[in-house]
């Protein structure tokens, strides 16, 4: 088995353990069909390559009531 | 003249010239509403009470010399998830039809000290879409129609929005966007919908979808009105730190365009839409340069749909938790929430470090250009019944759609034609952030040379 397929059926398997009782059969294909969209998709960014000095453009500021 | 299907533009001067008054014009789009809402699904709630007393507020004002701008006294309606204050805000979901919020949306507040009036929370897939519908009917109003046909989708998720203006019900609308859902019912329903840069338009007050991908916009009747709204809509919020405190005003600058046309952009495209894509091209070289260019290889759709997946997982994760989804409308959203739960938290980083990189590569790339144009959508309207898409979301190519909503860019969509079927379909001029003056101009441009904007579907027009 390829590695992306096992780590969809491992990503799969925890949503089927955490809300199986709550979806039909049918639906879970779907779902499972769903996770495999959203490894290869994550496979696709893991492969490009970054430096450790590329940031996301998230700005987070420190709060204060009064303002800066 | 008759208001239905007057630009704001116009509308406004009819009000200065005593021609009409807002109270006049108030009550007739209200009449329109309340006709022709439920044939379209477009209307979840009309606001008569509050809208008489803020067009007999706009009257008074006005008569008093106290005049707030082109936007004074003229009715609008919103998407359904935007807070207001006596009135449901029910996100088009059946779990939320209830739902009362104890203040008004900052983007409400801001039309109304522009003196607009309020008449309609306009209906909307349910979720804005977040839960991965495949078909219309996936609100709890029903499937909306575009006016063009009833028997054809309005497209979404800010459907009631770009149907009710289509249908001359209201003047202007507001929607929003995530990914494609004020540029969809723009499209399927022959109006213009703009979709600013992203932090331009407070989100204060709006459903959270997705927090670093959520804009809203108007739907209007022309591009040129687009540009008045927007600049009513525009600017800084306390309670939005997205928001910029660079100021917005509306200035429709001509110039010589140069436009950037997307390689590739018909290649899955109805032949409709391809043929009056090319058809466009002529027209815009007429107001300026166009040549043809295209975007470096990078993984555009999968860092916004990553980004997208991770963010409205989040934001409605009491909603997965809880199990609400079993309530939805659309079947494909009983269990559309639940595969994203895994998404993991380096991916959804790493999304968001390439998003940074993705800015920059298009900024880059479109320096060039006032605009890059595609077709606003690929097709036009699908039937109503029928499902629009057959594999889940992020399985097809979009690259405008990605490149702009994941890097923030503003857009418009404008109508440039029909299908032998007589649906609308569309064009879309894409810019650089914060650069809404250059693309609403190119598109008014585009509009001085054409008339489908003035085109209307009969059914609707006044008698």
């Amino acid at each position: 088995m390829s590695e992306p397929k096992n780590e969809s059926e491992i990503l799969f398997t925890l949503v089927k353990q955490k809300y199986g009782d709550r979806l039909s059969e049918e639906q879970l294909i779907e779902v499972k069909s769903n996770v495999e969209k959203i490894v290869e998709t994550a496979i696709e960014l893991r492969e490009v390559k970054l430096d450790n000095s590329d940031e996301p453009f998230s700005v987070f500021i420190p709060y204060t009531r009064a303002g800066k | 003249m008759n208001p239905v299907y007057t630009p704001v533009s116009e509308l406004s001067e009819m009000i200065l010239n005593q021609e009409t008054s807002p109270l006049e014009l108030t009550e007739m789009f209200l009449n329109r509403l309340e006709k022709f809402g439920l044939l379209l699904n477009s209307v979840v709630n009309i606001t008569r009470e509050r809208a008489i007393k803020e067009a007999k507020q706009a009257e008074h004002d006005i008569r008093s010399g106290k005049y707030h701008g082109p936007l004074h006294g003229i009715p609008f309606g919103v998407k359904d998830l935007l807070a207001t204050i006596n009135t449901p805000t029910t996100w088009g979901a059946k779990p939320f039809q209830k739902q009362m919020f104890t203040y008004d949306a900052t983007v409400i507040n801001k039309l109304n000290k522009a003196g607009a009036v309020l008449c309609s929370k306009l209906a909307m897939i349910e979720l804005a879409g977040g839960m991965g519908y495949k078909q219309p009917n996936a609100s709890f109003t029903g499937p909306c129609a575009t006016p063009w046909s009833l028997k054809h989708w309005s497209g979404g998720s800010s459907s009631g929005s770009g149907a009710s203006v289509s249908a001359g019900l209201i003047p202007f609308a507001i929607g929003s966007e995530t990914w494609g859902s004020i540029l969809s019912p723009a499209s399927n329903c022959g109006v213009s919908g703009l979709r600013p840069t992203y932090g331009r338009v407070s989100r204060h007050g709006a459903m959270a979808l997705s927090w670093t991908l959520d804009k809203l916009g108007p739907l209007c009747l022309t591009a040129d009105d687009c540009g008045l709204v927007l600049e009513a809509m525009a600017g800084y919020d306390k309670n939005d730190l997205s928001t910029t405190r660079k100021t917005y005003r509306y200035v429709a600058d001509t110039h010589e365009f140069r436009f950037g046309v997307l390689e590739g952009s018909t290649s899955n495209s109805d032949k409709s839409v391809a043929k009056n894509f090319e058809k466009s091209l002529k027209i815009l070289e007429k107001i300026g340069s166009v040549e043809y260019m295209d975007f470096p290889e990078y993984p555009y759709e999968a860092i916004t749909r990553t980004i997208l997946n991770a963010e409205a997982s989040s934001a409605f994760d009491e909603f997965t938790e809880t199990g609400l989804a079993s309530e939805l409308t659309a079947p494909e959203d009983h269990y559309g929430p639940y595969a994203r739960t895994i998404v993991l938290a380096k991916d959804y980083l790493k999304a968001l470090r390439l998003r940074a990189k993705m800015a920059k590569i298009a900024d880059k790339s479109m320096e060039q250009f006032d605009a890059v144009v595609a077709p606003g959508r690929s097709g036009p309207s699908t039937p109503i019944d029928e499902e629009f898409r057959k594999v889940a979301p992020g399985t097809t190519k979009d690259l405008m759609g990605a490149i702009g909503n994941g890097a923030g860019l503003p857009s418009i969509s404008v109508p440039n034609g029909f299908t032998d079927e007589g649906l609308p379909t569309s064009i879309q001029f894409m810019g650089r952030a914060y650069q809404e003056n250059r693309i609403i101009a190119a598109a008014v441009a585009y509009q001085d040379k054409t008339s489908w904007h003035r085109k209307h579907p009969k059914m609707f027009l006044p008698k």
